[in-house]
């Protein structure tokens, strides 16, 4: 049987069926289709402007790993005049995170990019350790979600920076959309197939990788010989979220466009204004000052209740009312450093410079 | 002694058997009597069971019995008939015993008192009710024709309803569609699916029977997962036109809430977001009464009635269910894939069928609708097509910039490039059926299965299309909306002499 020639160029050898669209295509073309779909998701979007500060919310697995790799590479193909950062958040997770950072570190020296990383002990005062210590590994998703959000902002409030893209992929949204379905969150149904998300202070959050499949990112990263850290977290039990994601890998194995078909009927939908009317206004947190939907915000809420020794309190209503039912908090609480959104393009610490 | 009959094992060592229902055995609602049933932990007993279950029909329901926004404090005037769809499955058995004992149960005629069961106000909501049945097993292999049970289940009814059986191949009949007042199109165009446009071309063979033609259409689909979104199509689409035809203005769907909350996942998973409303209740008429004030309106009244519920109600009242051939794709099919998961995990997360109703009744469609789709009669976004090319790029010439390596390609032969030349111009454009699908139906139609699929290939340019579509075309063919022309006729010698034969010099006689 002859070599098949590529679908695409109609010149090269076949090298690999695409996931996205079951074609036929050579390596070049791939790479080419891929990045370029990328940019596209950038310029359609109007992400970034010459100039923009950008962080790279690095994590050193594959899908910021190959971020990185391609941001670094559009920048300097389509001249968008970004400067980038590599952003880190170290969890405390023994034998998780260590490998993970030095891929990070290891992207800082081949990218030239300055690195910071920014520890959850270093900004609240507890590694997930020894949260999962005290709640159990129950309900730890909830902690390390909440706090690794703020940490990102907080991250890139020290370097800065006035944007943040994360590696979330098609898969990552597909799977958010089905989740938020499924548990009623209409709020973040709304918003989670939104490329830029912004909040009234917070920094911009975007997502170049909405489009792409997790496989075509493993592809990538398997030809352009990117090395990553594929780690499972070993306290991530949440049970309903992978569910979720084994569900949506069968509907991919029925049908390979189900990615892009649930991310274009969430893009298709949504939530109705009479039902936007009763979600609650956002406000600033009383205690740390990063935005929140009650007086205090999630994480504040969840780490008084770990200093208070009733973890469940940012969990559950009954608890959060026994919470309060034991008084005011002891003014010498530990509490996260009141937040300070970026003053346009200074950073407000040092960072590890690129070696040179 | 323990399950694993060892006398010696304590019973403490087994797990506690988890509880059925939350706190006490007693009816949650009268809290009198022992309760029979356990609803989401809730219990009930059978006195109270059965006015649940009416109140959340009656709820459902009769809220959209008058036409538009009318309130029903001035009666249930609905502005046509009634037409009940019944598929011999649970949900809609269960439907048609209750349509029965709330709007058919009172004698008319012969009131002579104050009040009482006779009264006016107690008769029948609708003038005429029909009752449809879409007989599947043309289309699946092996599957028994059940026609005569479910006129035999009818018959009970027999006494406010007349029965209408359909099948599915009657989508490609002219005799039916003319029939429900369509009007039989004067030839037949093929579609060919290996295209992304949908490429249309006159159909080959016009003698073929609907059957044949069905069965084309169906083993034309790209992957397992089309087929039953297929039938689905089908099925619909033909109660809505008899609907239409028996002058109905509402049809009645047995959806139940476990159903709706699998359909609802499923749609989303196969790109329907967009109409997400449309999947809980939506109003129809046919493309050529579009803009009449007359419409279908599509209800499911089960749709707070869990599958559960239904069985309990079926058992309790002796209904007699005929089953359905319920074809989900096997497998590979989402719509198996989505049953089993929402099924499984209601199990461990019981509020989870509900939750997504509720959820999904919170949104509507972000852009206001670029007309219907000419498949499914749906409203269809705008701009599919270019949305689809900008995220993922399926050729180069599309984006108007090439990769560096593509200059090293060869360029086509001489005569090669002479002969596509040479048949461009022979060959006048064709028009595809692309741009008058909506996104789930494109998607149904060309998106393949990362296996391949040879039944695909095999069906090129011959795939026949039902009825109400090459109708929809004509209408954007001849309504002058502005769209492209759809020219789907081939010209015959003689006829293009005839259209110039003013402007033909006689030829000289030799």
């Amino acid at each position: 049987m002859p070599p098949r020639t590529c679908a695409l160029c109609l010149a090269n050898r076949a090298m690999l069926k695409r996931p996205k669209t079951g074609q036929q295509i050579c390596r070049d073309c791939f790479f080419y289709v891929f990045e370029t779909e990328v940019h596209n998701t950038i310029i359609q979007s109007n992400l970034f402007k010459p100039g923009d500060r950008v962080a790279i919310g690095a994590s050193g697995g594959k899908d910021s790993t190959v971020l990185a790799y391609v941001m670094k590479t559009l920048n300097e193909r389509y001249q968008y005049g970004l400067e980038l950062f590599l952003l880190s958040i170290d969890e405390g997770i023994t034998g998780y995170r260590d490998d993970s950072l030095e891929t990070v570190k290891r992207n800082q020296q081949q990218y030239s990019m300055p690195l910071k990383i920014l520890s959850y002990d270093e900004l609240y005062g507890w590694t997930m350790d020894a949260i999962v210590s005290q709640v159990g590994k129950k309900n730890n998703c909830t902690f390390c979600g909440v706090f690794r959000r703020q940490a990102l902002d907080r991250g890139a409030a020290m370097l800065g920076v006035d944007h943040i893209v994360t590696g979330h992929n098609a898969d990552d949204i597909a799977e958010t959309v089905l989740m938020n379905i499924m548990r009623g969150d209409i709020a973040r149904l709304g918003r989670c197939t939104a490329i830029c998300t912004q909040g009234e202070d917070t920094i911009r959050r975007s997502k170049p990788f909405k489009y792409a499949y997790e496989k075509e990112i493993v592809m990538y990263a398997y030809f352009k010989k990117l090395d990553y850290f594929s780690t499972e977290c070993i306290y991530s039990p949440d049970a309903y979220r992978g569910h979720a994601r084994v569900f949506l890998k069968d509907l991919e194995a029925a049908r390979p466009s189900a990615i892009i078909d649930i991310i274009h009927s969430g893009e298709a939908f949504e939530v109705r204004e009479e039902v936007k009317a009763t979600q609650k206004a956002q406000q600033t947190c009383k205690r740390c000052g990063y935005m929140s939907s009650n007086d205090l915000c999630k994480a504040c809420t969840l780490l008084e209740g770990l200093e208070r020794g009733m973890a469940n309190a940012g969990i559950t209503d009954r608890a959060r009312k026994k919470l309060d039912a034991e008084g005011p908090p002891p003014d010498n609480l530990r509490t996260i450093p009141f937040y300070n959104p970026p003053s346009s393009g200074t950073a407000s610490i040092t960072v590890e410079a690129a070696p040179s | 002694m323990t399950s694993c009959g060892n006398p010696a094992s304590e019973q403490d060592a087994l797990m506690q058997r988890r509880t059925k229902f939350d706190k006490t055995r007693l009816c949650w609602k009268c809290r009198e009597k022992v309760g029979n049933v356990v609803i989401r932990h809730a219990v009930y007993c059978r006195e109270c069971f059965f006015p649940i279950i009416t109140t959340k029909f009656k709820r459902a329901l009769e809220p959209f019995i008058n036409p538009g926004n009318e309130t029903r404090r001035q009666g249930l005037k609905p502005a046509g008939n009634l037409c009940v769809a019944f598929s011999a499955g649970l949900g809609s058995t269960v439907l048609l015993d209750l349509i029965s004992r709330l709007y058919f149960s009172a004698e008319t005629g012969g009131w002579t008192g104050r009040g009482g069961t006779d009264h006016p106000r107690n008769a029948p909501v609708w003038k005429k009710t029909t009752i449809c049945y879409v007989e599947t097993s043309s289309a699946l292999p092996g599957t028994r024709d059940r026609t005569e049970d479910v006129r035999a289940v009818v018959a009970q009814y027999a006494g406010f309803a007349s029965f209408v059986p359909l099948r599915l191949e009657d989508a490609f009949d002219d005799a039916w569609w003319g029939k429900v007042g369509g009007r039989p199109p004067p030839s037949h165009v093929s579609v060919d699916l290996a295209d992304e446009e949908l490429l249309l071309a006159q159909k080959l063979s016009a003698s073929d029977t609907p059957v044949v033609a069905l069965r084309a259409y169906l083993a034309a689909m790209p992957t397992q997962t089309a087929i039953p979104s297929a039938i689905q199509n089908l099925i619909r689409l033909l109660l809505l036109h008899t609907a239409w035809a028996t002058e109905s203005s509402h049809l009645l769907l047995g959806t139940s809430l476990t159903s709706l909350s699998v359909s609802l996942i499923s749609s989303i998973s196969q790109g329907g977001g967009f109409v997400v409303r449309e999947e809980a209740q939506e109003e129809w008429q046919p493309t050529v009464y579009s803009g009449s004030k007359r419409n279908v309106r599509v209800t499911r009244p089960m749709r707070d009635i869990g599958m559960k519920e239904c069985a309990i109600w079926a058992w309790w009242h002796k209904l007699t269910v005929v089953g359905k051939e319920n074809y989900l794709g096997g497998k590979q099919g989402i719509g198996t894939l989505t049953k089993s998961f929402i099924v499984g995990l209601e199990r461990d997360y019981p509020s989870t069928v509900s939750t997504i109703v509720r959820t999904c009744a919170k949104l509507a469609p972000k852009n206001v609708a670029d007309g219907r789709c000419v498949l499914c009669g749906r409203p269809a976004q705008p701009d599919v097509q270019a949305w689809k090319a900008r995220i993922s790029i399926r050729a180069f010439d599309e984006q108007g910039d090439v990769p560096p390596h593509r200059t090293l390609a060869p360029d086509p032969a001489p005569d090669e490039r002479t002969r596509e030349t040479h048949e461009d111009a022979a060959m006048p454009p064709r028009v595809g059926l692309t741009p008058h699908l909506c996104y789930a139906c494109h998607t149904t139609l060309t998106s393949r299965s990362s296996r391949g699929s040879a039944a695909a290939s095999t069906q090129v340019g011959a795939t026949p299309l039902p009825v109400w579509v090459e109708s929809g075309l004509e209408m954007l063919d001849g309504g002058g909306s502005g769209q492209e022309k759809w020219n789907k006729r081939k010209m015959g010698e003689s006829e293009m002499k005839e259209a110039i034969a003013e402007f033909l010099l006689p030829k000289e006689d030799a």
